[in-house]
């Protein structure tokens, strides 16, 4: 029963908000008219949808006011950048399009230029420090800039895209800078596989060009109830994404296939997406209930199953559990390029067995997996193995987790399912303190501030599991989800070691990237003029205060690696790979 | 590389390297030269490397080894120094006013050393263990937080009963607990006598509240546990910081007797010869 005093509120819906109405500036949003969907409706790909096809709580109608919405660009704006993750696609509705996939530098796109600062320019930083917080050189922001230039909603125009191709030795005929045609769709690969874009795509006129941005909910949609559409992306991603997706995998480089083995690889090996791609909100809801996560998590090949094919993970992560008493024990997990159910298959097919699934695998948030059937796995990648390692001994590596490696590698399962539980297994670099060495010195936050002109990019604070913690300091995962919606591209990952680092210039502090961030590691600040006698810096319009996202780069302007980890005198600190589970299990257990 | 084995090979070559040296030493003395001259430069130039450590730490960025490699060179090399130490002293007690001076220096600095090494070994693993883990900063602010939330659980009780037994309790006990950090020296001794019996005595007097009441004094048990952790965090963190406010300024008072022997040796005895 409901008391009196609880507030009743309608449970969320899929489209409560529509697409449409999902920007970060307001003078953006607009609902999709009755007109906008006749004149969608008589164009393809939706004039050859039968909507019949689509059930009647998912209408082809309804998906398409609600995940998708109209976008204007002017000649020149950059649609989508090399190397921004994104969760849409685009179809060109009037007006031409160009990828460019060479010729233009990282400040085109709004984003910082990769070089480390001199020896002498990290030196004299800890003597010119400003004594104020947040402080900056407003000249280094865009209206100072020359190269690009932002509108209040963030899009980057690129000005000089004919000179930049024209430097470049290929005509604009060439690959390299191929026109995309009204029409066509683009970006589907990387919405849907949650990989970065590839190539960098511009509004090419004439005029306006018109695009339809479609969500990647929407599209898994209309892919699920439309056969031509489903059929067109598959052919796409078997033409450009499936061999790089099989390729990620260390036993597939590892073998040796020929072209026929290949072809038949290709034709017959499946892909498959579990969770949800913005993992991070239902993570954040479900930690506010206080719910278990792992009953929450997609099965993707359960314990006690046959084995029905090799899964290699292609994006995302994926939980190993076992059952246990009345639950789960998680004992490991699997990222990119990793492989589940090959003991099994091996030792089915090595002795005509039919040995079971051992271990459950969920999708931490989302995964994506490419499964090679069983029958393909039996006629072209055992043979293939037993070829490369004819004694029959398969280095360990290539094998995939077992309980047994687990437990002699990482003493604890309380750890492992820490980390599980609270999804830090995404982290690239995260920041873990052991709490029995470290003297609480903050000699690690000192030296942070001294390399960020007095402000400390991390807290040293943070969920702790037995005596490590692990702290509030930038993660730089795998799956980097604050870079997901940036309107600028000032979150981006570096040139040099795919750093997360936010281009202060152009960041325009809307939050999106510290609201999507899971582990609360992007702070919003408010940010002074070094010019103003480092007084606040105001919006002139507005009256409010500037703000910018701020969270640990890894020092990766300096020398010497992250300043924190060199700064510990305890050896209390490390920044640790989460994908690598033998140097984290070697540090904690020293 | 484990800490054990990091030991272990520090251990051998901090021996090894004594070893050799002493041959050395005895071969100074049965050639009659004077071997406090080399080992008291030699002395000087380890406290002069030792002392470097604290500018190593404000120099972050310039990549000169990592803060934990120059802290196993500070223990070894502290070590080290006091072996030079005795063999330049001879293990006797001075004479001259500076000299006693710098000798109690020196043996004040290494005390300081050994005990703020014991420290820093001992301590994290008790502040990890009581769990609560706080910025030290930050407690002042937690401190007045959990006042705060005290008092209105007071004012709470005296609104909703005519009992007034938990004020009573807040004024007798509690105001004087919250006010502040308390019981530091316990809490140096691991001692959790003073929070026992004030949580004793609130279980005491339960017998006495109503069921409204008994809510709030359960509240209270757990606020009084939660300040008497801040304390043991103040208390032992602040003793983590405060050996350095003593180890640190005298290194420099050190250096300058240092300096001022060495000139009045060389001033007034021609080399020391």
């Amino acid at each position: 029963m409901v008391e009196v005093n609880t507030p009743v509120r309608d449970k969320p819906k899929r489209w409560d908000l529509p697409f449409s109405m999902d920007f970060t500036n307001e003078a953006e949003r607009r609902e999709m008219s009755f007109s906008d969907l006749n004149d969608l409706f008589a164009k393809k790909p939706f004039s050859e949808m039968d909507a019949s096809r689509f059930p009647d709580s998912l209408p082809l109608a309804s998906i398409v006011a609600n995940d998708t919405r109209i976008r204007l660009y002017r000649e020149g704006d950059a649609i989508v950048r090399q190397g921004d993750y994104g969760n849409s696609a685009f179809l060109i509705l009037d007006g031409d399009c160009r990828a460019i996939i060479e010729g233009l530098d990282p400040a085109q796109l709004g984003r910082q230029a990769g070089h480390s600062k001199s020896l002498l320019k990290s030196v004299k930083g800890l003597f010119t420090n400003a004594l104020a917080p947040e402080v900056r050189d407003s000249r280094l922001y865009p209206q100072h800039r020359d190269k690009a230039v932002f509108d209040p909603s963030g899009t980057v125009f690129v000005q000089d895209v004919p000179n930049i191709l024209e430097l470049s030795p290929e005509s604009y005929s060439e690959a390299r800078h191929n026109i995309i045609p009204e029409g066509s769709l683009f970006g589907e690969l990387a919405a849907l596989g949650r990989v970065q874009r590839s190539v960098t795509v511009v509004a090419a006129g004439p005029g306006t060009t018109r695009l339809l941005e479609i969500r990647w909910q929407g599209l898994r949609d209309l892919m699920k109830y439309d056969n031509g559409l489903r059929d067109h992306i598959n052919k796409l991603f078997r033409q450009n994404g499936l061999k790089g997706a099989l390729q990620m995998s260390p036993l597939i480089q590892a073998i040796d296939l020929d072209e026929d083995q290949w072809d038949q690889l290709l034709a017959e090996a499946e892909f498959e997406t579990f969770g949800s791609y913005d993992w991070h909100g239902t993570y954040q809801q479900l930690r506010k209930r206080d719910e278990d996560l792992l009953t929450q998590e997609p099965v993707v090949q359960e314990e006690g199953q046959y084995p029905n094919g090799l899964l290699i993970i292609r994006a995302g992560f994926a939980r190993m559990s076992q059952r246990h008493g009345a639950g789960e024990y998680t004992f490991g997990y699997l990222g990119i390029g990793d492989v589940h159910g090959l003991q099994e298959l091996m030792h089915n097919v090595s002795t005509d067995d039919n040995s079971p699934i051992q271990t459950t695998l969920r999708a931490a948030g989302y995964t994506d997996i490419v499964r090679v059937p069983t029958r393909t796995f039996e006629q072209v990648i055992y043979p293939a193995m037993m070829k490369t390692w004819p004694d029959g001994n398969f280095p360990e590596k290539f094998l995939g987790e077992t309980m047994e490696r687990r437990k002699r590698e990482f003493s604890g399962a309380p750890m492992m399912e820490f980390l599980a539980e609270n999804r830090y297994i995404n982290g690239t670099a995260t920041m873990l303190i052991d709490l029995d060495r470290c003297t609480r010195c903050d000699d690690c936050v000192r030296a942070c501030a001294s390399g960020h002109n007095n402000n400390p990019r991390f807290i040293r604070h943070g969920k702790i599991q037995d005596h490590h913690m692990i702290a509030n300091a930038c993660m730089h995962c795998a799956d980097p989800v604050c870079m997901i919606g940036c309107p600028t591209g000032a979150i981006h990952r570096s040139e040099g070691g795919g750093e997360v680092v936010i281009n202060d210039a152009t960041c325009i502090g809307c939050g999106t990237c510290a609201n999507s961030c899971p582990y609360e590691n992007i702070r919003l600040v408010n940010v002074r003029d070094q010019s103003q006698d480092d007084a606040l810096m105001v919006d002139p319009v507005k009256g409010k205060a500037i703000v910018k996202a701020t969270k640990c780069d890894l020092c990766v302007d300096h020398h010497g690696g992250p300043a924190c980890v060199r700064a510990c005198p305890h050896d209390a600190l490390t920044r640790a790979d989460m994908d690598d589970l033998l140097d984290l299990s070697v540090w904690l257990n020293r | 590389m484990l800490f054990r084995t990091r030991r272990l090979l520090s251990i051998a070559a901090l021996v090894l390297v004594l070893l050799m040296l002493t041959p050395y030493a005895i071969g100074y003395r049965i050639a009659f030269s004077d071997v406090v001259v080399t080992s008291g430069w030699l002395l000087f130039a380890v406290v002069a490397f030792l002392s470097s450590y604290n500018l190593r730490k404000k120099l972050t960025y310039p990549p000169l080894l990592k803060s934990s490699t120059w802290l196993q060179m500070h223990i070894y090399l502290g070590i080290a120094a006091m072996v030079i130490f005795l063999f330049h002293t001879s293990g006797k007690v001075p004479t001259g006013h500076l000299d006693i001076a710098l000798y109690a220096l020196f043996t004040l600095m290494v005390a300081s050393g050994l005990f703020g090494f014991y420290l820093t070994r001992t301590i994290p693993t008790t502040l990890s263990s009581r769990g609560n883990e706080v910025i030290f900063e930050r407690i002042p602010l937690f401190r007045r937080q959990i006042k705060n939330r005290v008092e209105q659980i007071i004012l709470q009780s005296i609104e909703q009963s005519a009992s007034s037994i938990l004020a009573e309790f807040y004024k007798s006990y509690l105001m004087y607990f919250l006010s502040g950090p308390r019981n530091v020296l316990l809490h140096l001794v691991r001692s959790e006598r003073t929070s026992y019996r004030l949580r004793h005595e609130l279980r005491e007097s339960d017998r006495y509240l109503d069921e409204q009441d008994k809510v709030l004094a359960a509240e209270l048990d757990d606020l009084i546990k939660l300040k008497d952790d801040l304390d043991f965090h103040y208390a032992r963190q602040g003793l983590l910081k405060l050996w350095l406010f003593f180890h640190i300024p005298m290194t420099l008072v050190l250096l300058i007797f240092l300096v001022a022997h060495i000139v009045l040796i060389y001033a007034f005895t021609s080399g020391g010869s």
